[in-house]
């Protein structure tokens, strides 16, 4: 089932450019987060160059290998190929005639789910620079984090599910038979 | 069959309104991890477990960095033209592994004096209760006794050893060992540790690092040749570092 969904949309070089493109959006906007502050001050700085700036931000990128742990890297990596795909599998069966035709409210909410599940669990967890401790501590929980068993990082791995769940539910509709409703 | 199509219509809008909903969480995002939001200021604790003196709204500029003078604890040349503020946690795996990537800055930069290595304490309380705090009094207490060369030895051994970190290390026995690797009287430097001396002191470190826009650890300011500071979130990379320097170095 998923081969031929798969086959079906990727056969398209547009699609894999979408898949590509997607995916690389997500994993940059994740791995670059922390550093916004660091880019907007040099960018502040009219002395320091756009080729120095943009040198810079290709370095940062090593962060996932040393901001990141083992397991946060994995699942973050992993919601950016997800998502990737999800945004693809839409195009192709939102442009599709079918998409008039079926519900996709479980397929957009686990999606969407997905993507704000795993944004929760990224950065890094054990030293309170992730977006979840942000927001316990807003709400005088922070110490809550300590209790969880993975430091927060469930959601990281919460959004992985739902990604997967939510492509799952995509490529059976755009696996099933076309039928006439009556 | 029309009227069944016509049933279905709303879910054409579904796909684009899920996208639109997915952006502004990624846009809220963006917004809590970059506001000078309040939400991270840890509060800092005295023995007796009470927090002291409330921390400072985070102004997020890194210009609000205190200035480095002799009492900080400085690894490389005091008077070096770059100078690199850490505020860090010992018990923060992310910190350990910024301390590695700063020992390779000073073992290339150190040597030649261009650039210092300014550390300043930040124990997360909330993330890493007691220990923190703990470690960052035994450094303390080391420079009062041995000086700067004593606080390095604690601070570079306490990082060094794989079994700290997430609050998990054994400091009965682990900063005792240290202690006496660095030569420091046993007696003086436990009265140091239980004394509470060094709360107020590392409450000010907290607080500089809170209103410089630190939400987490390791976090740094790095302070140039011209005084312009950049502000390093994170356990960065070796060579996000040197490309900082680089920039730092020539943009004067």
């Amino acid at each position: 089932m998923y081969r031929n969904a798969l086959q079906l949309v990727f056969v398209r070089p547009l699609y894999c450019l979408l898949f590509l493109a997607v995916s690389f959006v997500v994993l940059s906007v994740a791995i670059l987060l922390p550093h916004i502050g660091l880019i907007k001050t040099l960018w502040q700085y009219e002395s320091v160059t756009v080729i120095e700036i943009g040198l810079l931000v290709l370095n940062l990128y090593g962060s996932l290998g040393t901001n990141f742990t083992v397991l946060s890297a994995t699942y973050t990596v992993l919601i950016a190929v997800l998502f990737g795909l999800q945004i693809t599998l839409l195009t192709h069966y939102i442009r599709s005639v079918r998409s008039k035709a079926t519900n996709l409210a479980n397929v957009g909410a686990s999606g969407i789910g997905g993507l704000v599940s795993g944004f929760f669990g990224i950065g890094c967890a054990a030293c309170g620079t992730f977006l979840l401790s942000s927001i316990l501590v807003l709400f005088g929980a922070g110490g809550v984090l300590a209790w969880l068993p993975f430091g927060g990082e469930e959601f990281g791995l919460l959004g992985v599910g739902l990604l997967v769940y939510a492509n799952h539910l995509l490529m059976k509709k755009i696996n099933a038979p076309l039928v006439c409703a009556s | 069959m029309e009227e069944n199509y016509n049933k279905n219509q709303p879910n054409q809008y579904l796909i684009p309104l899920a996208i639109v909903i997915a952006g502004a969480f990624v846009a809220g995002a963006l917004y809590f991890s970059n506001s000078g939001a309040t939400a991270n200021a840890p509060v800092a604790i005295t023995d007796t477990n009470q927090p002291v003196a409330a921390v400072p709204e985070p102004t997020g500029s890194t210009d609000a960095v205190r200035p480095v003078t002799i009492e900080d604890h400085i690894k490389g040349n005091p008077n070096a033209p770059i100078k690199i503020v850490e505020y860090s946690d010992f018990e923060c795996p992310f910190c350990k592994r910024f301390h590695d990537t700063m020992n390779e800055v000073m073992d290339k930069y150190g040597e030649t004096g261009e650039v210092a290595w300014v550390f300043r304490q930040f124990p997360l309380e909330q993330l890493h209760p007691v220990k923190a705090q703990r470690a960052a009094v035994a450094t303390e207490c080391a420079a009062e006794q041995g000086g700067n060369d004593a606080f390095w030895a604690i601070a570079d051994g306490y990082f060094a050893d794989p079994s700290t970190g997430n609050n998990r290390t054994n400091q009965d026995v682990l900063i005792p060992e240290l202690a006496a690797a660095a030569g420091l009287d046993a007696d003086r430097f436990n009265e140091c540790l239980e004394s509470g001396k060094y709360d107020e002191h590392i409450q000010a470190d907290i607080a500089n690092a809170v209103e410089t826009g630190g939400r987490g650890t390791p976090w740094s300011v790095m302070i140039g040749p011209d005084g312009k500071t950049y502000p390093i979130n994170g356990a960065q990379p070796l060579a996000a570092i040197e490309q900082l320097i680089s920039i730092a170095t020539d943009n004067q």
